[in-house]
């Protein structure tokens, strides 16, 4: 599927482990949201059990990634019903030049990561004075 | 339907998609318990004298969040609003789910609705549910020889 210009996902849709310091753990790409606003684009994730303390987000060349590690793994000694796994959160975008990297800003609230993308001012174009010889 | 968006080269596919996704969303309960995108996810575990539910629920508020239980079934229900400023025709991908939903569970052993505890911590709720004294499963000591 095509992905807009500005930022795009960069992940393949397969869970894979991660490797801890408390041995292998579930890595999963949680859903997102990527809407327009005037100012730029904003991206919502859902990262239940992340505190702030878990998150890594960082921009480096043109790639946004996020990882989230949860609080706890509890052990699932006598599940009875069971409809998702624990496990911490990776995804990662490719972000075009129209984002402007400097002014990103990003607050988790109640498992869920809010990332503000502002859109890149455009230089002013700019008058090239001709002289003659 | 939106033809051209800020930005964007023209995508028939993915703006059919949408729509069939919007039109799918539309007819809600009963197409959503048949795929896998019950909202929100719940695990029930057993630890002997009572159950703990836990549920995968970002984003809500703990005002749009409902919790009973009568005659054996627990029912979760709530809400999940949109982003804030989000229009319809703005965004650019929409996987996280949103609008009301319901969760209801047969438990498998009575509890003591009274004792019920619950809380919401980084967008996972978690209920505490007591069996009652009755529904403890009880071991019986066998012992070998004629009685």
């Amino acid at each position: 599927m095509n992905e807009s210009r500005e930022i795009k996902a960069a992940d393949s849709d397969e869970d894979v482990r991660s490797v801890g310091s408390d041995g292998p753990r579930m890595l999963f790409n949680p859903p997102i949201d990527i809407y327009e606003t005037n100012e730029g684009l904003v991206l919502y994730a859902d990262l239940p059990g992340v505190k702030t303390e878990g998150l890594d987000l960082q921009v480096q060349d043109n790639r946004l990634s996020l990882f989230g590690r949860v609080v706890d793994a509890p052990n699932h000694a006598n599940m009875v019903h069971q409809e998702y796994q624990v496990g911490d959160y990776l995804r990662s975008f490719i972000l075009s030049d129209e984002v402007d990297h400097d002014r990103i800003t990003a607050r988790l609230n109640n498992g869920v990561l809010r990332v503000e993308l502002p859109r890149a001012n455009r230089p002013e174009p700019r008058r090239i004075e001709v002289s003659a010889e | 339907m939106p033809v051209f968006r800020w930005g964007q080269n023209w995508n028939p596919i993915r703006d059919l998609e949408r729509e069939v996704d919007r039109l799918l969303q539309g007819m809600n309960l009963t197409l959503q318990a048949r795929s896998s995108r019950r909202f929100p996810l719940i695990n029930l575990v057993d630890e002997g004298h009572r159950y703990v539910l836990t549920a995968e629920i970002p984003g809500v508020e703990l005002p749009d969040l409902e919790l009973t239980a009568a005659n054996g079934i627990l029912t979760l229900k709530g809400v999940r609003k949109a982003p804030p400023e989000a229009r319809e025709d703005s965004f650019r991908r929409q996987e996280r789910f949103q609008g009301a939903w319901q969760r209801n569970l047969q438990l498998p052993d009575r509890i003591d609705e009274d004792r019920m505890t619950a809380d919401f911590t980084l967008g996972v709720l978690k209920v505490i549910l007591p069996k009652v004294a009755g529904a403890v499963a009880r071991s019986i000591p066998v012992s070998e020889g004629p009685v």
